[in-house]
């Protein structure tokens, strides 16, 4: 009667779900770091537009996830499946990102980029040598939330076919059988908690060690 | 070598011009030095010679060559410029941070890194002790080192520095000061200094720019400005002790009277005391230490003339016109 035992007896159901909820989670990740990192980077240079994507982000973000699965599944050519629960989660992940970008961007004190200007640097230069080696541990930090946050909603995918802990919360639900809901939730959490310290090291091994100290690290 | 012809710049919403009316010219391997109150525009003027801003009107030469017609980031690896804020890149290693702009120039990896060593060496740090550390492991005194070497890196033949011993005690600055003329000794570079301190103006400058709400109020020599200021704003910038400024300039053997024959008894001279070359202030100073008031002037160990008290006093009153 506990959720340790649960897990023992289901081995088999147990493992077939975590690998789906980590593969998920990867794929999610893979595709939303390219794009919403582009995105940030784009609108960093371009203020007239980053108020409005911004914007679109938290609204986005603010909508409930079940009813955003719910619609995008009735669209044509999605349906149920993965291919829904990615694009969905990838629209999840926009707000954390994008924004943790362009904040990091334009958090960059703004004498060293004059220094860079100075100093004969192009704009691609202080971009890419000066403004984003100097976001990181922003960026870093937004990755972050992010990993924690798609971890967490996707389980509502399991409601639109996908075969990963939520299923083991759902049913667990529906039959009343907290070990269940328990073993689900507590693998959630450790597989974000496992992606989020996997962040960390590559976040250490990143960002320069004479920005550790603004970080407070 | 830089031609600043009529340049004006007035920012968005401002109601005057930040600059206004300035022409000047700097002579090849002079430190021209821009002094005046907080606000008065010359960080302003400074910056529209490398281009960082641009001027309204008026033309701006380098070598002959219109800076506008330029490529800026072309432009501006040529001009080495220390910045007001120093702005080092705190995710570089200090080697880094001088390496920038010869890494720009693509130059290779063993020359820059030689340069690197030297230029380090060359401003007083030891690149074993600092070269891997980050900017915030320095003193203030340490990151303006740096903001120079960096800006000397790829031995521009001009140079803009915006107040580059602002952020230091004025024990380390005076050291800062000198060090940077010795080693102008030899750079020989064409250097536009920006500075409030009209001390530290007196002592850079090959010339003087006095900037007073974005017009330049004088220009000259130290000396001239010193002896005759334009304005009373002139005037009050020189401060009280523009007598004793201008002793510190003059030589003690331009207001000696020099002996016709080496005379054969040094009779109440107490032998050689000062050289010629000393500024007069050295020779006031002895005065007052063997309490007498004329000292023995030398040309290396011959005595050639005597200073006198009278003498000194007589021409701060010619000089300066305070006296009856
Ligand atoms: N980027 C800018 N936008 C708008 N106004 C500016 C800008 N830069 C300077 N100014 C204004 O232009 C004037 C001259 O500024 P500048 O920085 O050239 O002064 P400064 O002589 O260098 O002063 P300080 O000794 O304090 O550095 C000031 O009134 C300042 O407020
Ligand atoms: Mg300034």
């Amino acid at each position: 009667m506990n959720f340790y035992g649960f897990i023992l007896d289901n081995t088999g159901l147990v493992l077939e779900y975590t690998l789906n909820h980590i593969s998920l989670v990867a794929v999610v990740l893979f595709f939303s770091l390219i794009l919403w990192i582009a995105v940030g980077l784009v609108i960093s240079r371009y203020d007239r537009i980053a108020g409005t994507i911004i914007s679109l982000g938290s609204i986005v973000f603010c909508i409930p996830s079940i009813s955003l699965f719910g619609f995008f599944m009735s669209v044509p050519g999605l349906g149920l499946g993965r291919r829904t629960a990615t694009l969905v989660l990838v629209i999840y992940a926009m707000m954390p990102l994008v924004r943790s970008v362009y904040m990091g961007i334009k958090s960059v004190d703004p004498s060293v980029i004059d220094a860079g200007k100075g100093m004969g640097m192009t704009g691609l230069q202080i971009l890419f040598k000066i403004q984003v080696p100097m976001a990181w541990p922003m960026v870093f930090a937004g990755i972050r939330v992010t990993v924690v946050l798609i971890t967490g909603i996707a389980t509502m995918a399991t409601f639109i076919g996908e075969k990963n802990l939520g299923r083991l919360i759902h049913q667990g639900i529906t039959r009343g059988n907290a070990d269940m809901i328990i073993a689900g939730a507590v693998i959630v959490s450790l597989i974000a908690l496992a992606i989020d310290y996997i962040m960390g090291r590559i976040e250490k091994k990143i960002t320069s060690p004479g920005l550790r100290f603004e970080a407070g690290k | 070598m830089i031609r600043v012809d009529n340049i004006k710049k007035t920012f968005p919403g401002a109601n005057s011009p930040a600059v206004d009316q300035v022409t000047f010219n700097v002579n090849e391997g002079n430190i021209c030095v821009f002094v005046g109150p907080s606000g008065c525009g010359k960080t302003t003027i400074l910056r529209m010679i490398n281009r960082l801003i641009e001027p309204d009107q008026g033309d701006i030469f380098i070598n002959g060559k219109d800076v506008l017609e330029m490529n800026p980031a072309t432009l501006r690896r040529t001009i080495g410029y220390v910045i007001q804020q120093i702005g080092l890149l705190p995710h570089r290693t200090i080697e880094a941070n001088v390496a920038l702009v010869p890494g720009l120039l693509k130059w290779p990896r063993d020359k820059t890194r030689q340069r690197v060593l030297e230029l380090l060496e060359m401003v007083g740090l030891r690149p074993g002790e600092v070269g891997h550390k980050y900017p915030h492991q320095l003193s203030g005194g340490q990151m303006q080192r740096v903001g120079v070497a960096r800006a000397l890196a790829a031995d521009p033949p001009i140079m803009l520095m915006d107040e580059p011993f602002g952020a230091v005690d004025p024990i380390v600055r005076i050291r800062l000061q000198d060090e940077f003329l010795r080693l102008q000794q030899t750079f020989k570079k064409t250097i536009c200094f920006v500075t409030h301190d009209i001390n530290e103006a007196i002592k850079m400058g090959d010339y003087l720019v006095i900037v007073n709400q974005g017009r330049i109020v004088q220009m000259g020599t130290p000396i001239e400005v010193l002896t005759s200021p334009a304005d009373d704003f002139v005037l009050r910038l020189l401060g009280d002790d523009r007598g004793v400024k201008i002793l510190d300039l003059t030589r003690s053997g331009s207001l000696m009277e020099s002996f016709q024959a080496p005379p054969k008894t040094s009779a109440g001279i107490n032998g050689c005391i000062v050289q010629a070359i000393q500024p007069v202030k050295i020779a006031l100073e002895m005065m007052m230490k063997n309490n007498s008031d004329q000292v023995g002037v030398c040309s290396g160990d011959k005595i050639v003339g005597i200073l006198t008290w009278n003498s000194i006093k007589a021409h701060i009153n010619r000089v300066s016109g305070d006296g009856p």
